[in-house]
């Protein structure tokens, strides 16, 4: 029986093989994903670990994380006179002081920003050589006055550096000129920080605006002295004002913040493998269908010579197994490929993983082959179990156009109740108060109406088609209704066909949805609450130096000013517990800039020194009125009390504002010495155009190539654009289960194309052109296509719409149909219905016609 | 539609061999045969003898290694595909022995499906006196699944003569039919012969349904080894045993429901 599987499996490969290309795109996008992330992974871990001093001393702070440095540019510092504190210790073999900071800028000459791009950080850094350091100078000299700076080999063959170029350093306290005076190495891979060196008091200088400061004291363990060891010596010595850990630790410590974010990717990208893979099985489990069909009376005579229907079931299995294992190796491979792509994909958005240093851990290979064969013997288990129901009378029957099956009255029957259900999930998700609760229906929805959908498929394929191919005989011919017939022949295998390019379409058309919802709620918002003429910002949040609102006030035509700070910290109610957020400092003639609804107080005497803005929500939780006081926790550690000055609304104003104390920008300083704007807000004076100021501003500007000047029109644009790009990363990623769908497409009309020979024989025969019979084939391909895009662009509009009377509350408030998007799905689904049909019509349309009539 | 003087088709020297070199086996031996128009003629032999390559090589179905074919005064050996589509579909009708219809379209649409690819519409005069002739006029809206043997073949008879083609070629048309049912499409193949002054070349091996024709050419390994004009059943089963004998080559089955 297994050799006759086998002979069965090697006799069907062709028929196989798009089930196998499935397969193989499946595993791969799964084997991808994790190879790629375990790269990622495993790139930083090595940086973290040789990154990280034997023992380090950071100064202890609940605010402030220990890598936020990128809150109003100030960070936690330890002071230089540790230092000779902690060199005596037995066991400690060196002391350094490191500065580093991220966020700086680096420009050349001309003003453009050369550091890094892409969420990777720029890195100002104290030049400190020793055993541990993770760069080596490999050309020119160390850094020596505040007038040179080494910069890492990357950036430097990137943008062409050469040894004394002239390039531009901005940190916290401005900008200031450097010379390259070096070239530092990396010892491991670095994924793409742009590091500058200056020396060290340049670093404490420009970057942490204090002599005698540091970001952290290192240590280097002497012989035999075990990181832990040193550090339980040194904590001591030191007192709870710091933190000191060991490289094990600090490497953790910056591993798990990754980690999260890594799982992130990780989780989001094996969501669409797990469409593809879904997307997949359907594929499969039509594919089995067919050919089960096809081969009823090769099936009924082994019936007829005593196999049993274990054995025919089995034979079935088997050979979906062996596809599984097969597919799955190949999957494997393909996923190094695709890992491989994905490393040079994101270099060029400026993270650089080495391809030769590609993780692949066994969970890979395992969930490679756990994929693969669970699917591909799962979705031949429907087909299996039908096959052992074949008769052994099959085999003498006269073979019939298979597949015509039981009514579809239980099916409609099922499959309205299921879309009914789903639909009041999805109603319940949208009107729903409870936010959580709210998204548990919305997913139990989402997953039931498609259940539902794919269940009613076939009964809604007649009228569907009906409809979208209803002009087809008038335009073109019989060979229209030809086409049109087929499609609705076997109504389950069109239905399933088309709804694996559904469940692509659906998501496709959800989403865009709720990213033009988005894109409109928020026009709609900045028109609402922005008041501003010009925002001053950086595109990445990051602060920037005070010379960026000196240079903004200088400006001519420039009226009014208001510049902000965010920063850390926490308000702590009376009972002590402390609710982290962000405190946001402001200039005076925030009201004039950002239109905010006040419960009660003003915005000025809220901003006025001393005092503080608070949202209503934790007025009401705390029982705040106008004149309480109120403790906020700063960044610095500092605590301070004020009073209650204006209370605004916190569920109309913007999410930057409504939740979080605003205090004047003078008293945020006085606890956060050296906080930096974020954002400068200005209004135009009397007379002055806007167009002239904000070209002036640009200009005057352009030696800050981190801050851009933008109105509220480039606002919009602008998050469009963001919107438009994580769409678009999205339809990038669903392109697989589309092009998955498509392979689905080909392989049922490939099967129909080979059930149909004496048909097509026939046709040639009386008469039928080799073009007209591709076209025929073509159009069944464009129907089925058109009635996978019709059922998916109903079903996406319906979870769109949930999802946006869901997030309604989160601000979502506009609904917005992307109908250029939705007509382009639909145009699309017909071209991918007449790129389905290129193989196989040309095979129809190249058939011998005699031997096409006399196949049996 | 018969054309007097010249020959509905013809075949001069036509040969055909199936593989190369030694193990060529050569279905056709320089056949020279002329099918004239308005009759019925009955191409019998068994099975092995070349007479459904003789029909598939008139009709324009299969290529001949060597000779000429002639459709009126078309020659098929130098056709290219499109050209032989267009012959099969604007002047040849075809009966084959089963699956003649296509399942998703009704008779009536399978009926005018030639003139419907050629984008002619069927003169409905015409079309009426062929559904009447073959007794179709109640199963027009029914799809061939809803119909018996008898009617599809009668619906594939209808089809042919639709679209007016010089030639109908019908390969073992009751093949596939009890006798009465059989007996039913010859007659009205007959019919179309006598009433509608059609041309009819029929592949067979029944000495019945041969003698329905009005000339019964005899094959056998690849050459016409005799003809009979006005055939009887028994005179055609009298030729064929005669036949047997002085060839002899494999028995003649004269089982009408062989397959």
């Amino acid at each position: 029986m297994l050799k006759a599987t086998l002979r069965s499996f090697l006799a069907h490969k062709g028929r196989l093989a798009l089930s196998m290309l499935a397969v193989v795109l499946s595993v791969a996008f799964v084997a991808g994903t994790l190879m790629f992330t375990d790269t990622i992974g495993s790139t930083f871990d090595r940086l973290f670990r040789s990154t990280s001093a034997d023992v380090s001393i950071t100064a202890h702070n609940d605010v402030a994380g220990r890598n936020d440095q990128n809150f109003s540019g100030t960070v936690p510092t330890v002071p230089a006179s540790l230092i000779p504190q902690v060199a005596h210790i037995p066991g400690v073999a060196g002391v350094s002081g490191r500065v580093a900071m991220a966020g700086i800028v680096l420009t050349d000459a001309k003003n453009k920003d050369i550091g890094a791009i892409g969420g990777a950080p720029t890195i100002g850094i104290n030049w400190s050589p020793g055993p541990n350091s993770p760069v080596d100078l490999t050309s020119g000299v160390a850094p020596s006055g505040d007038g040179q700076a080494v910069v890492d080999a990357d950036t430097v063959s990137k943008h062409h550096l050469v040894l004394g170029q002239q390039l531009h350093v901005i940190g916290a306290t401005g900008g200031f000129p450097v010379r390259l005076s070096g070239i530092a190495t990396f010892n491991t891979t670095n994924p793409g920080a742009t590091l500058v060196f200056l020396d060290t008091a340049t670093a404490q200088r420009k970057l942490l605006g204090h002599d005698g400061v540091f970001t952290s004291v290192d240590l280097t363990a002497a012989k035999g002295v075990s990181n832990e060891q040193l550090r339980d010596r040194v904590a001591p010595v030191v007192g709870s004002a710091y933190d000191v850990k060991t490289a094990e630790q600090t490497a953790k410590d910056a591993a798990q913040t990754l980690g999260t974010f890594l799982s992130v990717i990780k989780d989001a990208l094996l969501g669409f493998a797990g469409i593809a893979v879904l997307v997949g099985v359907s594929l499969i489990l039509n594919t089995f269908s067919m050919l089960v069909a096809q081969r009823t009376r090769e099936l009924g005579l082994m019936r007829a010579l005593g196999a049993s229907r274990e054995q025919v079931n089995r034979s079935v299995l088997v050979e979906a197994a062996l596809l599984g294992l097969i597919g799955s190796t190949l999957g494997l491979f393909l996923g190094v490929g695709l890992a491989l792509g994905l490393i040079k994909l994101i270099a060029r958005g400026g993270m650089v993983l080495k391809g030769s240093q590609l993780a692949v851990h066994w969970p890979t290979v395992v969930a490679a082959y756990a994929v693969g064969i669970i699917a591909t013997t799962v979705s031949a288990y429907l087909p299996a179990r039908r096959a052992s129901r074949i008769s052994p009378m099959a085999a003498l029957r006269e073979a019939d156009t298979p597949g015509r099956g039981a009514p579809l009255r239980i099916r409609a029957v099922v499959g309205l109740v299921v879309l009914a259900v789903s639909a009041g999930l999805l109603v319940g998700a949208a009107t729903d108060k409870d936010l959580g609760q709210a998204g548990i229906l919305l997913g139990a929805g989402v997953l039931l109406s498609l259940v539902g959908l794919i269940i009613v498929g076939p009964v809604l394929a007649t009228p569907v088609i009906r409809l979208v191919g209803g002009w087809f005989p008038r335009v073109f011919g019989p060979v229209g209704t030809l086409s049109q017939r087929n499609a609705l022949r076997n109504p389950r295998r069109t239905s399933a066909t088309a709804s694996a390019l559904m469940i692509g379409l659906a998501l496709v058309a959800s989403l865009s949805v709720v990213g033009s919802s988005m894109a409109a709620s928020f026009d709609a918002q900045i028109d609402k609450t922005i008041g501003a003429d010009l925002i001053v910002q950086n595109s990445t949040g990051l602060p920037f130096p005070d010379e960026v609102a000196d240079t903004v006030q200088a400006t001519p035509g420039v009226g009014l000013v208001v510049r902000g700070q965010g920063t850390r910290g926490a308000l702590v109610a009376a009972d002590g517990t402390q609710d982290r957020t962000v405190v946001v400092g402001t200039g005076p003639g925030l009201d004039k800039v950002v239109r905010i609804e006040m419960r009660s107080g003003t915005v000025a005497a809220g901003t006025a020194p001393g005092h503080a803005m608070i949202g209503s929500n934790y007025a009401d939780a705390h029982r705040l009125h106008l004149g309480s006081p109120v403790t906020i926790l700063f960044q610095s550690g500092k605590a301070g009390t004020l009073t209650v000055g204006g209370i605004d609304v916190t569920d109309t104003n913007p999410g930057g504002l409504a939740d979080e104390p605003v205090v004047a920008s003078s008293t945020l300083r006085q606890y956060v010495p050296g906080a930096l704007d974020d954002i400068v807000f200005v209004n135009v004076a009397p007379g002055a155009s806007k167009e002239q100021v904000k070209s002036a501003l640009t200009t005057a500007l352009a030696k800050d190539p981190q801050v851009q000047v933008r109105d509220q029109t480039d606002y919009k644009k602008l998050v469009r654009g963001q919107i438009d790009l994580l769409l678009n990363l999205v339809y990038g990623l669903l392109a697989l289960a589309i092009i998955i769908a498509i392979l689905g497409v080909v392989n049922t009309l490939a099967l129909s194309v080979i059930e149909r020979t004496r048909e097509i024989g026939l046709l040639r025969a009386i008469g039928l052109g080799r073009a007209q019979l591709r076209r025929m084939v073509r159009l069944e391909a464009v129907v089925i296509a058109l009635f996978g895009a019709v059922l998916g662009l109903g079903l996406g509009l319906g979870w769109g719409l949930a999802a946006q009377r869901l997030l309604a509350a989160k601000g979502l408030q506009s609904l917005a149909i992307p109908w250029s998007t939705i007509i382009a799905v639909v145009i699309g689904a017909a071209v991918v219905g007449l790129l389905a049909a290129l193989g196989p019509a040309l095979r129809a349309s190249r058939l011998d016609v005699l031997d096409a009539i006399a196949h049996e | 539609m018969a054309a007097s003087g010249q020959p509905a088709a013809r075949a001069v020297g036509l040969s055909k061999a199936y593989g190369s070199g030694d193990t060529a086996v050569l279905a056709l031996d320089h056949v020279d045969v002329e099918i004239d128009g308005g009759r019925f003629t009955a191409i019998m032999g068994p099975s092995g003898s070349g007479k459904s390559t003789l029909m598939h090589c008139l009709a324009g179905l299969d290529k001949p290694t060597g000779g000429e074919v002639w459709v009126g005064d078309t020659e098929l050996s130098r056709l290219g595909d499109k050209a032989l589509t267009r012959l099969r579909r604007d002047r040849v009708g075809f009966v084959f022995q089963a699956f003649n219809l296509l399942p998703t379209l009704t008779a009536e649409e399978n009926i005018t499906l030639p003139g419907d690819i050629a984008g002619r519409r069927t003169d409905p005069a015409w079309l009426r006196q062929v559904v009447e002739t073959l007794n179709l006029g109640d199963r027009l809206r029914h799809r061939p699944h809803e119909l018996s043997g008898g009617q599809q073949q009668r619906v594939a008879v209808a089809r042919a003569l639709a679209a007016r083609p010089q030639l109908i070629f019908a390969d073992e048309p009751t093949g596939n039919l009890d006798s009465r049912s059989g007996a039913e499409v010859l007659g009205f193949l007959r019919r179309s012969v006598d009433e509608l002054g059609q041309t009819v070349v029929m592949v067979t091996h029944d000495p019945n349904a041969a003698s329905f024709a009005d000339l019964v050419l005899f094959l056998a390994d690849g050459r016409i080894v005799d003809r009979l004009e006005g055939p009887t059943a028994d005179a055609v089963l009298e030729r064929m045993r005669r036949f047997d004998v002085r060839g002899g080559g494999p028995v003649a089955q004269p089982a009408p429901d062989a397959d």
